[in-house]
Order: C-alpha cells, then sequence, then structure tokens
C-alpha cells in the first residue's frame, strides 16, 4: 500500500473545541495530530492520509493580528512538511474562511498544495478568487459530514501529487480560470442542445455560470457636513435590553429602526446586543461601540454636522447570505431617501 | 461604513471603508482611559466624516 499522505490542518478556536467568541482572540497554537473537527477529517481521510500537526487559531486574532498570525503558520507547516494543507470546513463563518483562506495562500507560497472548505457565499470565496481552492458547503455545522467527505476527497488526490482537475471533476467551487481541452461536441451543437431543452422546459447545465457581486456607484460626496442630515446603523445586532422584537442572533432576514431621539449616547442598562458572529461582552458593557452615538451627538453639538436622524437601524450581520442582505439594504435605503437623509454610517462588526 | 475587517467591506464593494479598531470594539478601544477611549472613537467617526466629503471612484479605505 503506498504512504498515508501528510495533511496539515487548519481549524479555527470554535472548531478545535476551544471555546467560542471569549477565545476569538486565541493567538496560535500548534498540536500534534488531529484536534476537534480535524478528528472526524481524519475518519474521513481513512488510512489513506494521515494529519501530522494541526493549527489552532482564533478568528479576530487570525484577522486582526494577521502578520503575526501567519509567520507562526508558516513555521508550523515548515516544522511538519506536509504533502498538503487543509483549511476548515468554516461553513458561512467569514472570519474563519479569511483566516482558511490565509493559510491556503501562506501553503501554497512554501510550494505545499493546500485546499479549504467553506460556503461559496463566505466572503473568503471572493476575496481569494482563483488563488483559493475550495469545496462547497453548507451554512453551518450541520453539513460537516458530506463537507468533510468532499474535502478529504481533494486533500489525498493534491497530497498524492496530482493537480485538482475542473472544478466539476473535483468538486470544489468553480474559480473563473479556464483551461483549453477539447469537449466532445463543437459549441455551437451545445448550445442548440441547450437551447432545445430551455424551450421545451428541460433542465440543462450552463457552461458559464455567473454569480455577479452587485456593482455599487459611489454616492457623490457631500460638501458642507453642517447641513446634513445623517443616520446610523448597525449590524452589530443592537437592541433595546430585552430583545423585543426578537432579533435573530445570526442569519437574519429582517432588521428594526430604533428611536435615539433625545438620547445622548447609549447606556448598558438599556441596551442589549444579540450577535453570534463576535464577543459581546464588550459591547453589551458599552453599546457606543457599535453605533457611536456619544461621539455623533459632540459632533452635533459643535455644529460640525446637521442632525442626526431620530432612528436607528440594526440587524445582525453574520452567516447573511447576499440574498438576505440585498432586500434588507434596499429597504433601509429606501426609508432614508423618503426621509431626506443626505449620508449614512454604517458600523459592521 | 466603518468595519475592523475592511478587506471583507471592500471586497464586497463599499465605496467609502473607514478602518474600526477592532470586531469587539468597532468605534474605540476599551483599553483606554474613557477620555482618550472618548477621542479615539471621535477620530475614527471624524474620519468617516471626510470619507463623506471625499469623492471615491470605488472601494476606498480610511485610515483613522
Amino acid at each position: 500500500m503506498a504512504e498515508a499522505v501528510r495533511v496539515f490542518h487548519f481549524v479555527n478556536q470554535f472548531f478545535a473545541g476551544l471555546g467560542g467568541e471569549e477565545l476569538a482572540n486565541a493567538a496560535v497554537q500548534r498540536r500534534d495530530g488531529s484536534v476537534g473537527s480535524g478528528r472526524a477529517l481524519q475518519q474521513a481521510l481513512g488510512e489513506h492520509g494521515t494529519i501530522v500537526g494541526t493549527v489552532i487559531g482564533g478568528d479576530n486574532y487570525m484577522n486582526e493580528q494577521r502578520a503575526e498570525a501567519l509567520s507562526a503558520v508558516r513555521a508550523a507547516i515548515q516544522h511538519w512538511r506536509p504533502s498538503v494543507v487543509a483549511a476548515g470546513p468554516a461553513f458561512a463563518a467569514g472570519r474563519y474562511g479569511v483566516a482558511c483562506g490565509e493559510v491556503c495562500r501562506v501553503a501554497t507560497q512554501l510550494g505545499v498544495p493546500a485546499v479549504a472548505a467553506m460556503h461559496p457565499e463566505n466572503p473568503a470565496v471572493q476575496l481569494f478568487g482563483k488563488e483559493m481552492l475550495a469545496v462547497p458547503t453548507g451554512q453551518s455545522a450541520a453539513g460537516m459530514q458530506p463537507a468533510l467527505a468532499a474535502l478529504a476527497r481533494l486533500v489525498l488526490k493534491l497530497g498524492n501529487g496530482q493537480q485538482a482537475g475542473s472544478s466539476e471533476e473535483d468538486g470544489y467551487i468553480g474559480r473563473g480560470i479556464r483551461v483549453p481541452g477539447r469537449r466532445a461536441l463543437p459549441a455551437h451543437c451545445r448550445a442548440v442542445a441547450m437551447l432545445h431543452a430551455k424551450l421545451h422546459g428541460e433542465l440543462f447545465t450552463t457552461e458559464l455560470p455567473i454569480h455577479p457581486t452587485e456593482a455599487v456607484t459611489p454616492a457623490e460626496p457631500i460638501a458642507d457636513l453642517s447641513q446634513m442630515t445623517l443616520a446610523l446603523i448597525t449590524t452589530g445586532g443592537l437592541v433595546p435590553k430585552g430583545n423585543p422584537d426578537r432579533l435573530n442572533a445570526a442569519a437574519s432576514r429582517v432588521w428594526y429602526r430604533y428611536s435615539i431621539d433625545g438620547l445622548d449616547s447609549l447606556t448598558a442598562s438599556d441596551w442589549d446586543c444579540v450577535h453570534r458572529g463576535f464577543y459581546t461582552a464588550i459591547v453589551k458593557e458599552n453599546p457606543n461601540y457599535i453605533l457611536p452615538l456619544h461621539v455623533v451627538r459632540q459632533l452635533e453639538r459643535e455644529h460640525l454636522i446637521g442632525r442626526v436622524y431620530p432612528w436607528f437601524f440594526s440587524t445582525s450581520g453574520v452567516g447573511t447570505p447576499d440574498s438576505y442582505a440585498r432586500p434588507i439594504g434596499q429597504q433601509m435605503a429606501a426609508e432614508l431617501e423618503q426621509a431626506e437623509v443626505d449620508a449614512a454610517l454604517l458600523v459592521a462588526t | 461604513m466603518i468595519s475592523a475587517l475592511h478587506a471583507i467591506a471592500l471586497n464586497g464593494g463599499a465605496p467609502r471603508v473607514i478602518h474600526g479598531a477592532r470586531i469587539e470594539h468597532v468605534c474605540g478601544n476599551p483599553g483606554l482611559t474613557p477620555e482618550m477611549d472618548q477621542a479615539h472613537a471621535r477620530q475614527i467617526v471624524l474620519t468617516a466624516c471626510a470619507a463623506i466629503q471625499t469623492a471615491v471612484t470605488g472601494p476606498t479605505l480610511f485610515e483613522p
């Protein structure tokens, strides 16, 4: 039997079993063998691959202390000398997805093939684009088993020194790379066959899937802020104490407006933070960190800005696919336009 | 938009992105004295005000 492929695994603090948001600032740690979700990956690899080492990185640490984190990851890869690097699955978790993309980039720079696993709408998919090989997963850990099976297949292929085939063949998220080759039928025949299928209401597979990101035209600058009405928006899950509208702490399809009329700042006794994507204890103590009302009021008093719109908008921006976010943005924009608000300050956690 | 994860915001196409302090405290720093913290938050919001007054053609990062 061929020798087992040497695999290096990257996992965040949560899927390593260290803890949740309270440990999101955890620095990079090395462990021999597999840890947390890596144990299930090891099972999926079977006897064909061995996770020789794992690096655990806190979600915040990986994104905020990027240079230190990646230098530790580089040293760990050089230490274990794996044939392939596996990262995730990160599902829809943005910070974890970005960390996986960074780890894959470091591996590639060291000449080690790498593959991540995450939801196709994870921001890292767009951020790393052609650079990152990632197998698609569901939104959450409920899809762990199929995600690991798909990850393990590609890990073993790359670890055995083979190149990744097409995204259809190897089941990863298409990166928009075209590889010249021959198809069984010429393009005009395939196009007519697709049209035929479409006209008959039959299923067909496009050869050019298009997932456009919305192009945002920047608003014109405002010359005189002392005349403007400024609105405040947060995706930090800021709600009145008791969360009367029951805003979801993740994957929210809705948003709410709350009055800040007559308030000088936000206090811990009146406001709360429901957000499953970061450690909320600091914001619960001082909600102004995700809606800087205290400063905006100061600027209003100093006439540096005109007036503050008396309502702020809130949702919890975490695990939110584009299809949820778009209507939320459209509804908020419609209200602001109708109320003749000139500019909005959006705090995204 | 004020965000500590500015790379994601820029990649998502937000035209004016202000680099926030940290994911857990975007507009300020609880490690500072209350006065310094308020000054830090003010600096971030003033950067946002400057961004609103600046013409941009695409996603642009503003550092407080």
